[in-house]
């Protein structure tokens, strides 16, 4: 029973334990000694407990067959010594890989990185005792899955099925390799001067680099200027020293804010948040198409809706008329 | 408000391919609903809602949140967007969580303009 239950958890467990760091040699450990015939694990348990803890050793015994619990508290404690156990077979096969072995002396310093799997094991090997061959396969996974990390190559010269870790690895070196400016910048981020804001008298606001930053965002000056009218609700209009005239009290903030809103409905890409696109105006409607994806869809009309009267009526009904 | 809450999921039309025949009466191809805030004299504002569908009590609605946001308000008849409901003062967030919490309109429906 304690060797079918064992087989289906191990993958799970020896991931887990790869995060985690130090707990989960031990629990791998462990569960190939299960395997293996059990008097001789348990024998090999106990006296590597025995060093620490000698009660423990009966509960790993019993544990064996639970799946776990009792077996991370042991190997917590006992990490290095049942991995010394546990692991000799490896050492036939880590050893060639190289880089590996220069780590071994380090192994029990660092516990909290990735490698110490291997480089206990290494060391443990030393011990060398002797477990089954039905150990070996769920060792090497374990083994090369922490190499991974280092390179992802762990299975040159070996006959097993990739594991999904390394292959992940695998696949996110090359991506490394390809493209460098991915690994190091992200992308590029554009930096947008802020807008200057400036009182211009006492009810109107001037944006002096409006024109600036319509040209940064490679937009016509006029869409933006429809865009900011109708989002603040005022009228406004372009003097001569290309500043924008607002009618309105509005701070630097609150137009910063309304230049977000335009970047994100027509500057950048729906798809894939590119700035690199371009505005095209077909049959009144306006499509953004994105030079980086090529996607392409229509953006919204700028509205500015109903709008409320707050000047003096008087004055209107005297202008109508 | 009981009668708020009855009509509460009228507004649900949410069929992408309907919107033709909706919109009626709503101004604008969109049934989103647009809040927006006007400057006026000084540092006075007033809030802007148009676009709630036709079918509420616009006038129940205005008072209810009269008294909620405690400022007065009132409804505009406009011959191109239909009702729309004005408040005093900057009353954009709350008109917003109000709309939701009374299940006139998700957030979603809601575009929220100005600065």
């Amino acid at each position: 029973m304690a060797d079918d239950e064992s087989l289906p958890f191990d993958p799970s467990m020896k991931k887990k334990k790869k995060k985690k760091k130090t707990g989960f040699d031990p629990d791998a450990a462990d569960d190939v000694p299960t395997e293996t015939p059990t008097e001789e694990v348990n024998t090999e348990e106990k006296t590597a407990e025995s060093e620490q803890v000698q009660e423990k050793p009966v509960d790993d015994d019993l544990s064996l067959e639970f799946s776990g619990f009792k077996k991370k508290k042991k190997k917590k404690k006992i990490d290095l010594e049942e991995l010394k156990e546990a692991l000799p077979n490896e050492k036939l096969e880590e050893t060639p890989e190289g880089g590996d072995t220069n780590n071994d002396e380090s192994d029990f310093v660092d516990l909290s990185l990735m490698k110490k799997k291997k480089k206990k094991k290494v060391d443990f090997e030393e011990y060398s005792k002797i477990q089954d061959g039905t150990e070996d396969s769920m060792d090497t996974v374990d083994s090369a899955k922490k190499p991974g990390n280092t390179k992802g190559k762990a299975w040159h010269g070996s006959d097993r099925d990739y594991s999904y870790d390394e292959l992940l690895t695998r696949v996110f070196d090359i991506i490394k390799e390809k493209n460098p400016e991915m690994v190091t910048g992200e992308k590029k981020k554009i930096v947008m001067r802020p807008p200057q804001v400036l009182r211009a008298g006492a009810r109107r606001t001037s944006f002096a680099n409006f024109a600036e930053i319509s040209r940064m965002l490679h937009r016509q000056a006029k869409h933006v200027l429809a865009f900011l009218l109708a989002e603040l609700g005022t009228s406004g209009s372009v003097d001569g020293n290309n500043q924008l005239i607002i009618r309105g009290r509005f701070n630097q903030k609150q137009i910063e804010n309304v230049l977000r809103r335009y970047i994100r409905e027509y500057v950048t890409c729906h798809t894939c948040k590119s700035p690199d696109t371009l505005l095209q105006k077909e049959e009144r409607l306006f499509f953004l198409q994105c030079e980086t994806c090529g996607s392409r869809c229509s953006v919204a009309s700028i509205k500015s809706g109903f709008q409320a009267v707050t000047g003096r009526r008087a004055a209107m009904r005297a202008n109508a008329q | 408000m009981t009668s708020l809450d009855r009509f509460g999921q009228l507004s649900g039309s949410n069929d992408p391919f309907n919107d033709q025949t909706e919109d009626v009466g709503r101004g604008g191809q969109d049934n989103l609903i647009h809040i927006r805030i006007q400057q006026r004299n000084g540092r006075k504002t007033l809030t802007t809602v148009q676009g709630i569908n036709p079918d509420y009590d616009f006038k129940k609605i205005v008072k209810a949140c009269k008294k909620e946001f405690a400022c007065n308000g009132t409804v505009v008849e406009h011959p191109e967007y239909g009702d729309v409901i004005q408040l005093q003062g900057d009353q954009r967030n709350l008109i917003r969580d109000f709309l939701k919490k009374i299940g006139i309109a998700k957030e979603a429906q809601i575009k929220v303009h100005g600065f």
